[in-house]
């Protein structure tokens, strides 16, 4: 096998650029984490701003990585910080859609109750409304990380870390020594990280969902 | 001041004088933005301290807004709200509620949290200290029928539906406060899991005396439960607000008496007391009689006499004081006071 030869005699380079992979994903996950939850939250009662927003970073998911990438370049240049900030704006809307979709499912009844014993807003929030809609928010979180798994390859377009760029160099030189070999290693890379990370979350929805609701 | 009315033992009577009033309601009128109608017309009532309240009525009088203006879940537009000689009208919310026991139907109880956390919420919103919180929990799963051993640590969803109405009134005593309004909290219940919370209920309140506020729209859970009942009508106007007794006997008028429905005669005698019955008695009469302790109702009765063929009652009383009553003299004592004073 000529191709696990390749990965063998390079699996250091891989595995380099596969950690970079991970890390700019979980960080502009992270980021896009902290922005969506928020504005989810902060926008409660602005039902039109919240309305807005979905439709805004909802639209921002359609234009092409590639181009967005590109257009980046002349504010942010080339590398690690354009990468981030185009993988967060992709990873903002599934998480805010969830966080609403998550608070608005909440029991009514529930936090009615609450509020007739006197628990104020922000303890509602603290203590029912975010753990009662976390398992959806966690959901957003995940796809939002298996579409950006993905798209972080093309941010070799831009110089950015990670597997896109044994896919970029192998598809440029396309017929020479190993270059097939290379651009699939990148994707077969990619492939295995989403899988990896889609198994975690699995993982992570298990033992962060409350015990209570899993009786 | 927080915990004013917090104390870690139940009150089991109440020593304050009977007439004391706790929840009173001056003009106390809503009316939603953009309608042209109030959903609550001004209105004036004064609850008693230890008082068992029933709002009753149609859907859409008003009854459930009323009761939740009381813990300012609804913010009146106008009128004013006393609790305990206290204007609560502009006073902190959350904080008045703390001191509000709270049932609602659907029971909503926090489903991630054990029986015992959604038990101790309000005790620990109050900051009473765990140790504190612990046994008030136990105490309150015991008063409430629930074995705390066995359901501290489950969860909402491993319960009945009668469990966690039960849990959900346990809940609204947790940091006894001296005020319940209770918002249909047996509506969803089957009939004889109903049935059996309500006579529990009772038997509870005859312990803790709350002064209690009840909406329902079934009038014989009103005519059960309640010392006073508040009928309301489709205007959302209070009908009459009387004794069970007095709206069997003298309904305020046509709305009532439909709203009461058939057999009010009846029904009234499921609420005399044959020991209150006045008038006849004395000598011992021909016939057998059926001997009954004096607070047993008229309705139960007749009911075993007609069963063992009785023609007579006898009272028990004090020796010298007991008392016999043949069959026409029990119908006319009931009768007694049922005819309309016009």
């Amino acid at each position: 096998m000529e191709f696990l030869e390749y990965v063998s005699r390079n699996a250091q380079q891989i595995i380099f650029l596969t950690t970079q992979h991970v890390q700019v994903v979980l960080l502009s996950v992270a980021v896009a984490a902290v922005i969506g939850v928020s504005l989810g939250i902060a926008t409660e009662r602005a039902p039109r701003l919240r309305r807005l927003l979905l439709a805004f970073t909802g639209t921002l998911l359609t234009v092409p990585s590639f181009a967005l990438f590109g257009l980046l370049i002349p504010v942010l240049g080339l590398g690690l910080a354009p990468t981030v900030v185009a993988l967060t704006v992709y990873a903002i809307f599934p998480i805010l859609r969830n966080t609403v979709t998550g608070l608005e499912t909440v029991d009514p009844a529930v936090v009615e109750a609450a509020r007739g014993m006197g628990m104020n807003s922000w303890g509602r929030l603290r203590t029912i409304r975010l753990p009662l809609a976390w398992p959806v928010i966690l959901n957003g979180i995940r796809v939002s990380t298996i579409m950006v798994v993905a798209i972080a390859a093309i941010a070799a377009a831009v110089r950015g870390p990670g597997l896109g760029e044994l896919i970029f160099r192998g598809l440029a030189r396309i017929g020479g020594a190993n270059a097939l070999n290379q651009a699939l290693a990148g994707v077969v890379g990619v492939v295995l990280v989403a899988l990896v990370l889609d198994l975690l979350f699995v993982l992570a929805r298990r033992l962060t969902t409350p015990r209570g609701l899993r009786v | 001041m927080s915990d004013s009315f917090g104390s870690t033992a139940l009150r089991l009577d109440s020593a304050s004088p009977p007439n004391d009033v706790m929840i009173k309601l001056e003009g106390l009128r809503k009316r939603y933005p953009g309608q042209s109608t109030d959903s609550v017309r001004p209105l004036d009532m004064e609850i008693r301290r230890g008082e068992f309240v029933v709002f009753v009525g149609p859907s859409g009088c008003g009854k459930t807004t009323t009761l939740r203006m009381i813990n300012r879940l609804v913010e009146p537009t106008s009128g004013q709200i006393w609790i305990d000689g206290r204007d609560v009208t502009h006073t902190d919310p959350d904080e008045l509620r703390r001191h509000i026991g709270y049932v609602i139907q659907q029971v909503g109880l926090i489903p991630h949290l054990t029986i015992s956390q959604n038990v101790g919420l309000v005790p620990k919103l109050l900051g009473w200290d765990k140790k504190r919180i612990e046994p008030r929990v136990d105490e309150l799963l015991d008063l409430v029928g629930l074995d705390p051993a066995q359901y501290r640590r489950r969860y909402p969803k491993q319960l009945s539906g009668g469990q966690q109405q039960r849990v959900g009134v346990a809940r609204a005593l947790a940091a006894d406060p001296p005020v319940m309004v209770m918002d249909e909290p047996f509506g969803a219940i089957d009939p004889i899991t109903r049935e059996r919370l309500q006579d529990e209920f009772l038997k509870l309140q005859q312990r803790i005396r709350k002064t209690i506020v009840f909406v329902t729209h079934d009038i014989d859970e009103a005519l059960k439960l309640g010392d006073r009942i508040a009928i309301f009508g489709e205007s959302s106007q209070l009908a009459q607000f009387a004794t069970p007794l007095e709206i069997l006997s003298h309904p305020a008028d046509d709305y009532v008496r439909s709203f009461v429905g058939t057999g009010a005669a009846i029904r009234r005698l499921g609420l005399l007391r044959v020991g209150d019955l006045e008038g006849a008695g004395g000598g011992a009469g021909a016939g057998p009689a059926l001997r009954v302790p004096p607070e047993t109702t008229v309705y139960a009765a007749l009911e075993q006499m007609l069963d063992a063929g009785a023609a007579r009652l006898a009272v028990d009383g004090e020796p010298g004081a007991e008392r016999s009553l043949s069959l026409q003299e029990m119908l006319a004592a009931a009768a007694r006071g049922r005819q309309v004073p016009s």
